[in-house]
Formats: C-alpha cells, sequence, structure tokens
C-alpha cells in the first residue's frame, strides 16, 4: 500500500521528512530494564514548568507559531472542543482538527495523533490567492488573520491551502480560519488549545523567520503534507521510534467535493461565448443580433458565478488583488471582455442603424460614428476576443493549485482553451443559424441587415473535438497512474458507478457531437457538446481529492 | 410586515450583507479573557463535572439564566483546570433538544402528556396493586450511579423501607460491583485505598484493563506529572492508554488472573515480598503461596501469551518498586471472574505492602460521576454507611438513628441487576421502576432483557431525557432534571466528595429526582416517618451526615460549604488502611487462591473470533448525553468495529466494508470495519456507546457469582460483510473508491 509518506520518502530528502528528536527521548521509556536491574529511580533533568507561551516580547525577524509535541498528545481531542466554544463556532466547523496516524503489526502498533489549528506559514497561499485581501500575514506576530468583513467568500483560500484549513461556513457566507486566539495572545493569554490540552501538548513558540525559511524539517510529520510547500511554521516534536511507519488512518473515507455548479455553467458558458466571438470574428459575420446573444449568454454566466460567492454583493470586490491573485485577473478580464461585447454590441447597432435615425445624435459623438466603422469593429472585437481568452487562461491558473492534485496538471489550461474552441466553433454556428431565423422572421426591421450565413469548417469541429477527448482520456489515465496519493483517489472517485456513469455519457455525447457536426446538423451538435462539457466540468469539481492532514477514521460533519 | 422583513433579513443573508457579525462577535470575558461573546457569563457557579467518577471541579458559565460555557475550576486539586471534550461541551446537556419535559403515560398504547399528579398517583397505585397481589418483592427498582448522594439516600429509604421491596440495586452492578466485592473479600470493606495523588508519586503504576486515555483522559496528566513513573498497561488492544506505557503487556483476553499470580509467584520465589507486612497485617499467606507455585513463568507465559521473560521484568519491577500502584476498571470488572481479580490484584498490594503508603494502592477508577456515592449511601447490595444487612448489630444502629422497627430493615440483599431482570422474564418482578439508567443500550444480551421490558405490568422510567431506547419501553416516563440543575454531592474514585449545584432551572416541567422521591413518599404515607421535615436535599444530607457517623465513609466532619470551598473533601483522608488495620473481625486482609479460569464463552469454528467491547473519549456511556451534543456528536457520529489486517484478508474484508457481527444470541449489522493493528488477531473491537450499533445484541448474559456484574468484554461471534439493500448499494461504491485509491 502505497502512502504519501512512502511518495515523498521517495521523492524528497527523506532525512526531512522523518527527524528524530532528541527532545522527544524520555530517558525511562526505553529503560524500564535498567530500572529493574538496579532498582533505582533514574534521573530526570529537573522540571522547569515553562509557560506555554513566549515570556518576551517579539524582535525583528521573528514571529509566532504552534509547537505541537505528539510525545505527549494521548488524543483526547480536548484541544478541537475548546477551540469550538472559544470560537462559537458551528457543531462541523472545527477550525482545529485532530487525526490518527498508526503504523506496525499488533502488538508493537504505533499510534499517535495530530492535531492542527493554522499553520501560519511563510509563504501562505491563502494570502497569496486571496482576490479581495481578505488575509493578512500580520506583519508583528506572523499570524495569519483573516478579515470576515473583507471576504466574500469565494473559497479560493480553501482550494489553496494544503493543509486545508480555511473553511467556507455557509451560515456566514465566509470563510474562517484558526487565527492563534490573537486576542488572547495579545492579552497575554494562551490560545484557547493551548489552555485546554491536559497534557501541555500544544505551546506557542517564537521562531526566527530566516532560520526557518532555510530549516523547517521540523514542521514534516507523517499525516501532514509537505510543509516545503507554504512552509508551515508549526513545529511537530515526533516520537522517536516508528515514527517512519506511520501512516494515515482516514485514507479510506474520500468523499466528493462540493460540485460549485455555478462554476460549472460560469466557467463552460464564458469559455463557450469567447470561442464564439473569435469564430464570427474570423468568419466576419460579427452583427448586432449576433452579439447581442453573445452579451446574453455572458452576463448571464457572470450572473450566475456571482452566486458561487457566499456574499455575492460584494461580488466588485474580487477585481482588488488583481495584481497576484488568478481569480482578481479572471474577474478582471472576463469583467473586460463584456465591457468590451457591450460596446461592440452597441457600436453595431448604431452602425446598423439608417443614416436618419438618431443621425443627430451620431453627429454630436463623432468619436462613436469613427468606432462604428467596420473596420475598428474588428479591431474592438479581436480586443474583447484576446480579454476573453485570457479570462479563461486567467480562469484556468486559478485551478492550477498543489494543494489539488488532480487539477493542478496541463489538462486544466488544455481543458478549458479546447473547450473554447469546440463549444465556440460551434455556439457561433448555432449563433449565426439563430440570427437567421430572427431575421426571417423580422427582415423588415433594419437591425436585421443580412450577413453572409456563417459556417464553421467541420473539420475544426471534428478536431477540437477530437483534442478535447484526447485530453480528458490522458488525464483519466494520468490520475489513475499517477503516484500521488489524491490524484489516485481522483481516479478511485471518476470510477465509482455514478461518477463514471457520468463521464461515459459525456464521451459518448462528444461522439454524437461528431456525427451531427458531419451531418451538419449544427443545433444538435452545439446541445450535446455543451452537455459533455458540462458533465466533465461537473466530475472536475466533485473529484478532485484536496491535500489534507490526517484525520480520524470515523468521523461526521465535513471537516 | 414580519413577512416582509423576514423576506428583506432573508436576502441580506444570501447576498452577504449580512454575515452575523453579532453572533461571532469576541468579547471580554471578565475572568477568562477574549472569547466568543456567545460564550461571555454574567455570572460563574462552582460545581462537579457530572459525567465520570473522576470528579473534576468545573465553573460553569451563566447568562440570563442559560448555561453558556464551561471551565475547568484552576484551584481544584484533581483536575487543576483541566477538562475533557466531554467536559468542556457539557453545557450544552442542558438546553438538549431531547430533555424530557413532562410526564407522559401510555393510553391506548401510547404516550400522552399527564399531570404530576396524575402520573405519580398512577405510578403508586399501579405499584400498589401490583405488590398487593404479586407480594411487595415483585417490584423491581434500578436505579443508577448519575443521582446526587442526598437523592441516592433518599431512594433507598424509599424503595426499601416505603416500598417494601428488597429488589433494589443500581447500574452500579453494571459497573464497579466486582470492585466492590473484591474489596470486601480482601479487605472486609468497600473503599479504594489510594488517592490520584498516589499515581504522581508511584515509581511503578500498573494499569489493568484500563484505558484511562479514553476514559478518564484527566487522570492522564496525574500520571505524567509523575516523572519518575514506569507505566505497565496490561491490555489485549494496543489502546490510547498503552501507547503512553513503558511497558504494554498484549495479554490474552481473561488471562490477567494468571499474570498476577504469575507476578506473585515471582515475587514470593525471589524474597521481593514484605515478610513483615504479611505476618502483621494479612492471613492466608501459607495457602497463597502454595497456591501461585503452580503459576511459574512458563506457565504464565503459556496462559497469557507474554514471553517468560517480560513476566519477570513486570513482576522485578513493580516488587523493586518503592511504591507501586495498580489502578483497574472494566477490563478486571466486566467479567465472570472480575469480583477475585480485583482480590488477585489486592494479593500483590499486600504482600509486598504497597498499600496504605504514599504512591501504594490497589485503586479501582470508578465509572459514574456517582457511583461511589451510590456505594457509600445506597441502600442495594449493603445497608448505607457500608452496613451489611447480615449483623444485627448494623440492622439495629439503622433502626435506632431512622426510629423504626428493626424488622422493616431486610436481613439479606435482594435481587441484583441481573437477577431482577431474569426476575422479570420469569414472572417474578410483575413492576419495574427504572431511574437515569438506560438498560437497553446498556445490559449484555438485549432479547433478554426485552423480555423483561415488556414482561412487567407496569414499567416506570425515569430519566432527563426522552425518548431514549429505554424510555419507550414504559408505560409511565418521569421527567427528571439533570447534572447542573440540582444540588447535592458527588463522591469520586478517590473518596472524594464534590459540591454539585444547579445551575439552572429544569426544562418545561421537570423536576428534581429529589422532589419526585418525596411526591412519592407523601403518595405512600411514608414521608413524615421516612423524612421528617425534609425540604430540600440539603436535609437528606444532614441524616446521612448522621447514618455515616463513625462509619469509614464518614460525612459527618464537613457541611456542603466546607466541600465546595475546599475543591472536594476525602472521607477516611488521603489513603486508607495506613495503620495496616483492615475492617476484619481480625483486623487482618486476607490473601485469597484465585484460579485462573477461561471465559466463558470460547471462540470455536461457528463463531471463532473474540468480541471485546469499550469506549471512545467522545462520547458517555449510552449516548442520551453526549448524542445529544452536536459537537462530540459530529466527531463520532457511529460506531465501527476493529479488525486486525491478518482476520480482515483471511476474511476478504476490506477498510470501510460494512460487516454484521453475529453470535449465538444475536447480530450487528451494517458496522463499518476499521482494519487496524490495535486489535490482536482473533479478536474485534467495538464501542458499545451507540443504540444504533448496540454491542448488547450479541453480548453474554453471563454474570459474575459474586458481584453478579455482566461479562461484557468476551463473546465469541463471526463477522462478515452485511449483505446490502439495493438503496445502499450507491453509498457503497463511493467507499470502493476511496479502498481502491488506498490499495493502489
Amino acid at each position: 500500500m502505497a502512502l504519501p509518506l512512502h511518495e515523498r520518502a521517495l521523492s524528497q530528502d527523506a532525512d526531512a521528512l522523518v527527524r528524530l528528536t532528541t527532545e522527544a527521548s524520555d530517558p525511562g521509556r526505553d529503560s524500564i530494564y535498567d530500572l529493574v536491574a538496579a532498582s533505582k529511580v533514574l534521573e530526570w533533568p529537573p522540571t522547569s514548568a515553562p509557560g506555554l507561551i513566549p515570556n518576551r516580547a517579539l524582535e525583528e525577524g521573528e514571529q509566532y507559531r504552534f509547537h505541537f509535541n505528539m510525545t505527549k498528545c494521548i488524543g483526547c481531542r480536548s484541544c478541537e472542543i475548546a477551540c469550538n466554544e472559544q470560537n462559537g463556532n458551528p457543531a462541523d466547523i472545527h477550525w482545529r482538527r485532530f487525526g490518527e496516524i498508526e503504523g506496525g503489526a499488533w502488538p508493537n502498533t504505533q499510534r499517535s495523533y495530530l492535531s492542527m489549528g493554522c499553520n501560519h506559514c511563510l509563504d501562505a497561499e491563502c494570502v497569496k490567492g486571496c482576490p479581495v485581501e481578505a488575509y493578512i500575514k500580520d506583519p508583528a506576530t506572523g499570524i495569519v488573520l483573516h478579515s470576515a468583513d473583507a471576504c466574500i467568500g469565494c473559497q479560493y483560500c480553501v482550494w489553496n491551502c494544503p493543509y486545508s484549513v480555511p473553511q467556507f461556513n455557509p451560515e456566514r457566507g465566509v470563510v474562517g480560519k484558526c487565527d492563534m486566539c490573537h486576542g488572547r495572545l495579545e492579552d497575554g493569554l494562551e490560545p484557547a488549545c493551548v489552555n485546554a490540552c491536559p497534557e501541555s501538548a500544544i505551546e506557542i513558540e517564537i521562531v526566527t523567520i530566516a532560520d526557518w525559511r532555510k530549516d523547517y524539517a521540523a514542521a514534516e510529520s507523517p499525516g501532514m503534507p509537505a510543509a516545503g510547500h507554504t512552509i508551515s511554521t508549526t513545529r511537530i516534536t515526533l516520537p522517536e521510534a516508528g515514527a517512519m511507519q506511520l501512516e494515515r488512518v482516514d485514507l479510506g473515507h474520500i468523499q466528493p467535493e462540493p460540485a460549485h455548479l455555478s462554476l460549472v455553467f460560469m466557467t463552460t458558458l464564458m469559455q463557450a461565448v469567447s470561442g464564439a466571438l473569435i469564430f464570427e470574428l474570423l468568419d466576419n459575420c460579427m452583427s448586432a443580433i449576433n452579439l447581442l446573444a453573445m452579451l446574453g449568454i455572458a452576463s448571464m454566466a457572470l450572473g450566475v458565478s456571482a452566486m458561487h460567492l457566499g456574499r455575492p454583493a460584494y461580488a466588485w470586490r474580487a477585481l482588488k488583488m488583481w495584481r497576484r491573485s488568478w481569480i482578481s485577473r479572471e474577474v478582471l478580464l472576463y469583467t473586460l471582455f463584456w465591457a468590451g461585447l457591450v460596446a461592440l454590441t452597441g457600436l453595431s447597432i448604431i452602425a446598423s442603424l439608417p443614416a436618419s435615425r438618431l443621425h443627430s445624435f451620431v453627429d454630436t459623438l463623432p468619436a462613436v460614428r469613427f468606432l462604428s466603422l467596420s473596420a475598428n469593429l474588428q479591431v474592438i472585437g479581436w480586443a474583447a476576443a484576446i480579454l476573453g481568452v485570457g479570462g479563461t487562461v486567467c480562469s484556468a491558473y486559478i485551478y492550477l493549485v498543489p494543494a489539488r492534485p488532480a487539477w493542478n496538471m496541463i489538462h486544466t489550461p488544455l481543458d478549458f482553451l479546447l473547450t473554447t474552441a469546440l463549444l465556440g466553433s460551434l455556439l457561433a454556428s448555432v449563433i449565426q443559424v439563430a440570427a437567421g431565423w430572427v431575421t426571417s422572421l423580422a427582415c423588415a426591421h433594419a437591425i436585421c441587415s443580412p450577413r453572409p450565413s456563417f459556417n464553421t469548417p467541420i473539420y475544426l469541429v471534428l478536431l477540437s473535438a477530437a483534442l478535447w477527448f484526447l485530453n480528458q482520456v490522458v488525464r483519466r489515465f494520468r490520475l489513475s497512474l499517477s503516484r500521488l496519493f489524491e490524484r489516485r483517489a481522483s481516479a478511485s472517485l471518476l470510477g465509482t458507478e455514478s461518477l463514471q456513469a457520468i463521464l461515459f455519457s459525456s464521451f459518448a455525447l462528444v461522439a454524437l457531437t461528431a456525427l451531427f457536426t458531419w451531418a451538419r446538423l449544427d443545433v444538435v451538435a452545439c446541445f450535446t457538446a455543451m452537455i459533455a462539457v458540462l458533465l466533465t466540468r461537473y466530475l472536475f469539481f466533485v473529484s478532485v481529492v484536496p491535500l489534507n492532514m490526517a484525520l480520524t477514521f470515523v468521523r461526521g460533519g465535513r471537516h | 410586515m414580519s413577512f416582509a422583513k423576514q423576506f428583506v433579513t432573508r436576502l441580506r443573508r444570501r447576498l452577504g450583507i449580512d454575515i452575523l457579525r453579532e453572533a461571532y462577535r469576541y468579547a471580554e470575558d471578565a475572568r477568562f479573557g477574549k472569547i466568543s461573546a456567545s460564550r461571555v457569563a454574567d455570572r460563574w457557579v462552582k460545581t462537579t463535572c457530572g459525567y465520570c467518577s473522576v470528579g473534576c471541579g468545573m465553573e460553569v458559565g451563566v447568562k440570563d439564566g442559560k448555561a453558556v460555557a464551561v471551565r475547568g475550576n484552576e484551584n481544584h486539586p484533581v483536575n487543576r483546570g483541566k477538562l475533557c471534550p466531554k467536559g468542556l461541551s457539557e453545557h450544552h446537556t442542558l438546553t438538549a433538544p431531547g430533555r424530557a419535559q413532562q410526564p407522559l403515560l401510555r393510553k391506548q398504547g401510547k404516550l400522552v402528556p399527564v399531570s404530576w399528579d396524575e402520573a405519580l398517583d398512577t405510578m403508586v397505585r399501579e405499584f400498589s396493586s401490583i405488590q398487593s397481589k404479586y407480594g411487595k418483592q415483585s417490584l423491581g427498582v434500578i436505579g443508577t450511579g448519575q443521582l446526587v448522594t442526598e437523592e441516592f439516600y433518599t431512594l433507598g429509604k424509599l424503595v426499601q423501607l416505603g416500598f417494601g421491596t428488597s429488589n433494589f440495586d443500581g447500574n452500579t452492578t453494571l459497573c464497579m460491583a466486582s470492585a466492590v466485592s473484591g474489596y470486601k473479600l480482601s479487605f472486609g470493606s468497600d473503599g479504594p485505598p489510594g488517592s490520584y495523588a498516589d499515581m504522581e508519586s508511584a515509581d511503578v503504576v500498573l494499569l489493568i484493563g484500563a484505558n484511562i486515555a479514553e476514559n478518564h483522559p484527566i487522570l492522564c496528566q496525574r500520571l505524567e506529572r509523575n516523572r519518575h513513573r514506569t507505566l505497565i498497561v496490561v491490555d489485549p488492544r494496543v489502546t490510547k492508554t498503552a501507547m503512553m506505557a513503558e511497558i504494554h503487556l498484549p495479554v490474552k483476553p481473561r488471562s490477567d488472573i494468571a499474570l498476577i499470580n504469575g507476578i506473585a509467584h515471582v515475587l514470593i520465589r525471589d524474597g521481593l515480598i514484605d515478610r513483615e507486612y504479611i505476618a502483621a497485617h494479612t492471613s492466608g499467606f501459607a495457602e497463597f503461596a502454595d497456591y501461585v507455585s503452580t503459576f511459574h513463568p512458563q506457565h504464565v507465559a503459556q496462559v497469557t501469551g507474554l514471553s517468560e521473560e517480560t513476566i519477570l521484568n513486570t513482576a522485578r519491577a513493580y516488587g523493586n518498586a518503592k511504591a507501586a500502584f495498580i489502578g483497574w476498571t472494566m477490563g478486571v470488572n466486566h467479567s465472570t471472574q472480575g469480583a477475585v481479580t480485583v482480590a488477585a490484584i489486592n494479593n500483590l498490594a499486600l504482600i509486598t505492602g504497597n498499600i496504605g503508603r504514599t504512591g501504594a494502592s490497589p485503586f479501582s477508577i470508578t465509572g459514574q460521576c456517582n457511583a461511589m456515592g451510590t456505594r457509600e449511601s445506597g441502600f442495594t447490595s449493603s445497608l448505607p454507611g457500608y452496613r451489611k444487612f447480615e449483623l444485627p448489630a448494623d440492622r439495629e444502629e439503622l433502626a435506632r438513628i431512622w426510629k423504626i422497627d428493626v424488622d422493616r430493615i431486610p436481613a439479606a440483599r435482594g435481587l441484583a441487576y441481573p437477577d431482577i431482570i431474569e426476575g422479570a422474564v420469569a414472572g417474578k418482578i410483575k413492576a419495574m421502576w427504572i431511574i437515569a439508567t438506560n438498560p437497553v443500550v446498556s445490559f449484555p444480551n438485549y432479547e433478554v432483557l426485552e423480555q423483561a421490558l415488556t414482561n412487567v405490568e407496569f414499567l416506570v422510567v425515569q430519566d432527563g431525557f426522552h425518548p431514549t431506547p429505554t424510555s419507550e419501553f414504559a408505560h409511565l416516563v418521569l421527567p427528571a432534571a439533570i447534572w447542573g440543575e440540582k444540588e447535592g454531592t458527588y463522591t469520586n474514585s478517590e473518596r472524594r466528595i464534590g459540591k454539585v449545584n444547579a445551575v439552572v432551572s429544569p426544562p418545561g416541567g421537570a423536576r428534581t429526582d429529589f422532589d419526585i422521591f418525596l411526591d412519592i413518599a407523601d403518595r405512600l404515607c411514608v414521608r413524615g416517618e421516612l423524612y421528617p421535615g425534609w425540604k430540600t436535599s440539603q436535609d437528606a444530607f444532614l441524616e446521612w451526615q448522621q447514618v455515616s457517623k463513625g462509619r469509614m465513609c464518614d460525612y459527618s466532619q464537613f457541611t456542603w460549604q466546607q466541600i465546595e470551598d475546599e475543591g472536594g473533601v476525602q472521607w477516611g483522608g488521603e489513603r486508607l488502611y495506613q495503620d495496616g488495620i483492615f475492617p476484619n473481625f481480625d483486623g487482618r486482609a486476607r490473601l485469597h487462591c484465585v484460579p485462573c479460569e477461561p471465559f466463558a464463552e470460547q471462540p470455536d469454528d461457528e463463531f471463532p473470533i473474540v468480541l471485546n467491547t469499550g469506549r471512545t473519549v467522545e462520547h458517555w456511556h449510552t449516548r442520551t448525553k453526549t448524542g445529544q451534543v452536536d459537537l462530540l456528536n459530529t466527531m463520532v457520529p457511529h460506531a465501527w468495529l476493529e479488525m486486525n489486517p491478518a482476520d480482515a484478508h483471511r476474511l476478504q474484508l476490506t477498510a470501510h466494508d460494512k460487516v454484521t457481527v453475529t453470535s449465538r444470541r444475536n447480530r450487528i449489522p451494517n458496522l463499518e470495519l476499521r482494519i487496524t493493528g490495535i486489535v490482536a488477531p482473533g479478536q474485534v473491537f467495538m464501542p458499545f456507546h451507540f443504540s444504533e450499533h448496540n454491542s448488547n445484541l450479541v453480548t453474554l448474559g453471563a454474570f459474575d457469582p459474586i458481584s453478579r456484574e455482566p461479562n461484557f468484554k468476551q463473546c465469541a461471534v463471526r463477522v462478515e460483510r452485511t449483505i446490502f439493500t439495493v438503496f445502499e448499494h450507491v453509498a457503497k461504491n463511493t467507499r470502493t473508491a476511496s479502498r481502491d485509491a488506498v490499495a493502489e
């Protein structure tokens, strides 16, 4: 049975993985037989009963961190309850979580426990990814703080954290996480977990940031994702014996992740629309009515995507961190794309109006008149298309997070771009057909000035469909064969009866798409392709298995 | 208007304009610093935890008449501010949705709300008519270790002198009866000789069948504070406690007597015994030495599965210790040989003089918060104040204090708990009153119990919760106050009497057990005689002080106030028997020759696996309380079965499979399988807390002949994959996926 620990032991420096800490060595533990022989008590270092929080102020270049002493933890879970009581959280949201790891064979079985809040990492991904700067790494204490007021509930931090620390609270619509009880620390009081532990297994320490960046091996532990990715600051004291063989006991407890249906629709539709715009530009068949249709779809998609947020009213805030957050960039580019579509639509309506109408209006705005020239519309169109594709690229980058290995593959951007091609080409065709119908129904109207009928080259659609399909199949195989547990677990989820049925249905629908395209039944083909993409996108979201700390064998709720 | 307002509120929530800032606000608690505003209290009430017998001191925060928070009492000598997860969330039990709030009487097959008057009139009328028809003894009463001592004392008089039946026992018989009997066998009286403090000063601590990390987690800090100790844990499983130990002795099930006798053998052989102590304070040594001479290490190794070297080393560690402590719990007690195992443990302490000294004691770690109080003040297996039914002087003394005719005090114990149940099956017990316990989940071999509960003509269940699996059988349900709603005392494992205070009022129409008892006494026309002038539970305490005065468990030395102020007071001082004088007629302790017999139901071809049962730290007993604390129940919402990888491989089972455990008696379907090295090959383990997966469907109804304690810990079973219904199929697929991922 290959486990993450083994994989890491193979792929990384094993020394950093399993440390035999000297302080965990306990002179009495192995020396019972000495005791028996000598009939005397061993000498212990005098207990200094140290405080569990630092007794001095932080200096420049230092921060607070947790120290978890695995050799002291008896697995009572008092810390977990104390944390929930401290923060008044619902029963199924645990900012401090508890896990079990075990190894060896009876009777030489080793059992240890993990108790973790937030690791207050040096390179915290939650901070980097947040589109609204709800997270800050407190310059004074190094604590990673989250502001519920700033948060818009996009949950990107949930995806980014390799320890699955931030948790979305649906009751509030925002995320929350351990803040090391910084309010208590400020008052010179220990955090709730530290206070509750009957064995003093949790304490707050001071760490020199530069030193820790150089050597963070003491953050590594069985049952924990590799510390190097974000440089977790939590120091873990491991048991002297048997640490190497400790394995997670919760690996069989893999549940599908939330489907995020609003994102399923948003990504699919935005990719389709941005693709369609390109094909219309290529075919030089942009008409006001076509653009209106595309604008309608894009507006709906963006509207739906706001519903993904815990706080849709504050969706606009997502633009804030465009300098570093892929979410902000996606939102920015898609918004600009949408604005481009609005402009294009408006201008082409104006361009298609008979000169007599609104004549005076257009005259007063020479710029509008200038922009409405066909050549200039093309320029604006291409600008919008580039923004659209750019948005899709940013959108793909959102999912390229190491904490979610099944997403963090080249197949994600490939999928998004191939979807753009496949759905774009078909949608352009469908819009053209629809526009044709509308025109024939209301041809008296000037807006419906006929354009040359559009014809997507069949080979282009077929090629996109084939590549899209190939990408899915290769991804599925690579997941199965991966050395990473989380990817294999995703593959296994995809192999369950219900999810596999969905996967095969989408493949069948793509095959039908090819057939219908061949038969030039573009409307039907577009419909089947759209369903196929929506289904695989659904699978994309539900089948991802995030990195996480080891949890318990039996557990309820979402934690 | 309100509809519009509601709509606006919901819209604001949905749009994220309202993020419940007020509900999730932090505030400053005057005593404990920054915390969620929802946990900030107006006042803090000192009390003692109502779960287990560790007896942690705590303070409950009250705001606007509601309990909102719990804190460990930092000045309390037992727990020094620490609490386990159950204690830390105990205030939630007071607001649990499943609290019983009004008396319910079964009419035309349905439980319907009635007034207290109707409820108690009916109860007394039914009991009286059954008793007049079938005799006084046809009423069986099963109590608990959950009441305050004052209530238990009151109840004893009510049952034995008011209702006039001696068929009265507590759920403590499912729990500590073997310790009681074992102490009586060796020392002549019940009473745990040591203190928790001994765990801090002993240089060898031997825990037998005691998983304190899971069941008494707050005791672990006492062990950890002992920097010199060598901890030896005897347990067939690699428990959380075994992981704390320097030496874990993974004995075969029920081979502990052989181990203990084997240790005694080595101690005597190697001269590691205290001959002076033996000569001065014990009797029966010659026979004992002769008896254990056959338990040579080679033989013991065979029986226990340990190596000879391990047995020798363990014996020498114990024998060479300046002070050695032996603690035990249910691994010892839950057995048909429980009482004699306790005697065997006492033997070890006696021959090495490891009793009555600092750090040296045999010590039963009790289960329920007030099991000790019931043992002392109860009127079940003995007369109040550790008096004996069979001693005329004891009966006369009580009759004098109570100002009643001595003939009214029975000269022999009535039926014990399992015998009351069997009596009901046999038709001898016709009415039953079950108080604050849930036998449907806690009593072995469920089918027999079900017969008993359906056989009786009138069943009264008095509990803080309804429905419970047991109250569903009741003809009458009496809603009672629970911990936090009444005043009195609990006595913990180390004989420490702790004050328990009312923090809030009972919900709805629920009343304290004390008030219910007095009301019943009124209707039986014995209130004036048995409880002259009593109004509150303090009146019971005052009389109990007189009854216990001069006895070993002497409560007359301290008032309620003193008990509260001092963080509890130990009767008998820090430890008993410091003078080596034991309450046998000759002042000596008895050494007993204890044979090691195989457990009753050995595995065979049809049922090849031994089922062991136990607990998990997140839950308490049958989950009537912790099942309603969302925080705890979410952590562990269902039971599981632990199986060794070797057995799983042989049975072609994989982790998370749903399995069925079948014994000769019944089956438990749909248990989630955990494949783990925690359990030995040939053994499986499951927690007993869950009525949904009731381990007592399959456990064996065999009882200790002395203590009457059930043999919960070993029975023969087989394990198979559960046959799935169509509806369960989809869920199973998801699990298969997870498993495949692990397997790949």
